[in-house]
């Protein structure tokens, strides 16, 4: 990890009329760091998540992208600096094959005006090429080869959800926000999601991730932030996390903190 | 090798679709003209709703705006014919850009909305425009004037029209293979995803109206010198609809159903009308109804599941 934060967020505040749902939030996050966000329903994770993709502009407070801010910007500004999301309910592309929604998450890397393709440039040729070659690596890389030229409708809940984080990838994001990406998963499907999310960030890849399966979560985040009614109750690695009274009562309950607790320490 | 093969592949239909030209008579021409009109207006009007799920209603007014554009320049206003074409497809484009900024900024219907309103003050500007649009009786007199000393007349302009089928089908296809496509495709399918991979969702919108709505224009460019006569009731709203069901029976989405849509309900009357009379539109409300419940990939689904089949 580097010394300075590729997101760093500070006093996010974002009211909905009479209702705060995310106040004075300050965060990091850093290359190649899995950062998760927990907290109960309704305590502003997916909010957050929504203001530093750019879906909302924040009510106050900033949020710095590779050292430029990025608050106010449009989704697709933000996705194309290299921030790139999967959403809590699968969004496939429905009318189009498994590879050609890889492709779309290409698309901040390839030239899509019409005039340049209209007359067949070379670099449009080359790019094309190139997003061809990540989108199979990145079917391979999930396993998800066998369903390569299928409808995305074909695709199992957990296919699904591969295809969400593959079409994320594909644009080579610098970071990665990942909406309870493990949220309906069978044990097996988790595991190679686990070890999908540790190779990623072992890329130097930054992944800020939202989850409820403390199994699933403990092992795998470097750093949790806990939010509690819109605001940071507790930080840290996930062995102090998990012992922290505030966040027990607040969240994890006592014997899932104490799980937690011990397989941390496993 | 696959280069070569598609080249020969695109030849060898041009060169019978043209080849039909020399051999149709007087009568059978003029359908088939007009047919290859439809079947350019349905490829443009398919991109645009199918591919990019932009539900307008303009796709004739637009069409209108070329016929009448060329026209008047070319012939009231004695500009060279080359200006006059290429300043036609521009007004083409600047009013579709006009109407596609303000309308593709809103959701859902707006676009409908604001298309539908755009087509009826076409039919009145051209219904008004006294002697400059000829009112409701349009304009007729005037004639295709020769290029470097060619003139194009006879099974040649029938020829002319099977490139522009070629020429509006081959720039489809490669916008839609490309990152431009999936952008538009995707725009359909969900476009919040759409947005949050990078897609600028507006701008692909705008840019897919203007495009779709221009070729539209050279559409109705070359039907200006089928018949030499231009009226208002050709640009209405009633031919919107049929080039709707077009689209939707041949399979909205799809080039191929797109062309094979326009064919089939252009020539279905000619068949039907001496058994059923004007009974012919029910034929065509019903099929377009069992389309949409049945079997959405249209005409082209089933041609695809023939091959498919074929293949294994």
């Amino acid at each position: 990890m580097s010394d300075n934060p590729l997101i760093a967020v500070g006093g996010l505040t974002k009211h909905f009329g009479g209702l705060t749902a995310v106040e004075d939030l300050g965060l990091d996050l850093f290359p190649g760091e899995i950062l998760a966000l927990i907290g109960p329903n309704g305590a502003g994770k997916t909010t957050t998540f929504n203001l530093i993709a750019g879906v909302f502009a924040p009510s106050a407070g900033s949020i710095m992208f590779g050292g430029a801010r990025i608050d106010g910007l449009p989704v697709h500004r933000i996705a194309s600096l290299g921030l790139m999301r999967t959403f809590q309910h699968n969004m496939p592309f429905a009318g189009m094959s498994l590879t050609d929604n890889i492709l779309v998450g290409c698309h901040t890397r390839c030239d899509s005006r019409p005039l340049d393709i209209l007359l067949g440039r070379r670099r449009v040729r080359d790019q094309e090429a190139a997003a061809r070659r990540r989108a199979a690596e990145l079917i391979s890389f999930l396993g998800l080869q066998d369903r390569i030229d299928d409808h995305v409708s074909t695709l199992s809940f957990g296919e699904g959800r591969l295809l969400e984080l593959a079409r994320a990838l594909a644009g080579q994001p610098r970071v990665i926000l990942l909406d309870e990406p493990a949220a309906g998963l069978t044990q097996p499907e988790m595991a190679r999601l686990g070890a999908a999310i540790r190779d990623i960030a072992a890329r130097g890849i930054a992944v800020l991730l939202i989850e409820h399966d403390m199994h699933f979560l403990f092992p795998l985040a470097h750093r949790i932030v806990v939010l509690n009614f819109g605001r940071k109750i507790a930080e840290g690695e996930p062995d102090g996390i998990a012992r922290d009274p505030e966040v027990i009562e607040a969240y994890l309950g006592e014997a899932v903190g104490g799980m937690a607790a011990r397989q941390g320490h496993a | 090798m696959r280069g070569v093969r598609s080249t020969l592949v695109w030849l060898a239909a041009i060169v019978a679709a043209s080849a039909l030209a020399f051999w149709l008579g007087g009568y059978a021409t003029d359908v088939y003209r007009k047919m290859l009109i439809w079947v350019a207006l349905a490829l443009s009007y398919n991109f645009l709703f199918g591919i990019v799920g932009q539900v307008a209603f303009s796709h004739f007014a637009f069409a209108g705006v070329g016929a009448y554009g060329v026209v008047i320049l070319a012939h009231k206003l004695g500009m060279p014919f080359g200006a006059a074409l290429v300043l036609a497809l521009a007004l083409c484009a600047l009013l579709a850009f006009i109407v596609a900024l303000p309308s593709t900024r809103l959701e859902g219907f707006y676009l409908a909305l604001a298309t539908l309103a755009f087509s009826q003050l076409v039919i009145v500007v051209i219904s008004e425009g006294g002697d400059l649009t000829g009112g409701t009786g349009g304009i007729a007199n005037y004639r295709l004037p020769s290029v470097f000393g060619y003139a194009i007349r006879g099974p040649w302009y029938t020829v002319l029209l099977v490139l522009l089928v070629a020429f509006t089908l081959w720039t489809l296809r490669r916008l839609d293979y490309s990152a431009f496509g999936r952008a538009c495709r995707a725009i359909r399918d969900n476009a919040v995803a759409a947005a949050a991979m990078g897609v600028d969702v507006r701008r692909v919108k705008v840019q897919a109206f203007t495009l779709t709505s221009t070729l539209a224009g050279l559409a109705g460019i070359a039907y200006a010198y089928i018949d030499n006569v231009i009226n208002p009731p050709v640009f209405g709203l009633e031919n919107i609809f049929l080039l709707l069901f077009m689209v939707i029976v041949g399979g909205s989405g799809s080039h191929v159903g797109a062309i094979v849509g326009a064919v089939f309900l252009y020539l279905a009357p000619f068949v039907l009308e001496p058994i059923v009379g004007h009974g012919f539109l029910l034929v065509f409300g019903v099929l377009v109804v069992l389309t949409i419940l049945f079997r959405p990939s249209g005409l082209a689904g089933l041609l695809n599941r023939r091959t498919a089949r074929g293949t294994t």
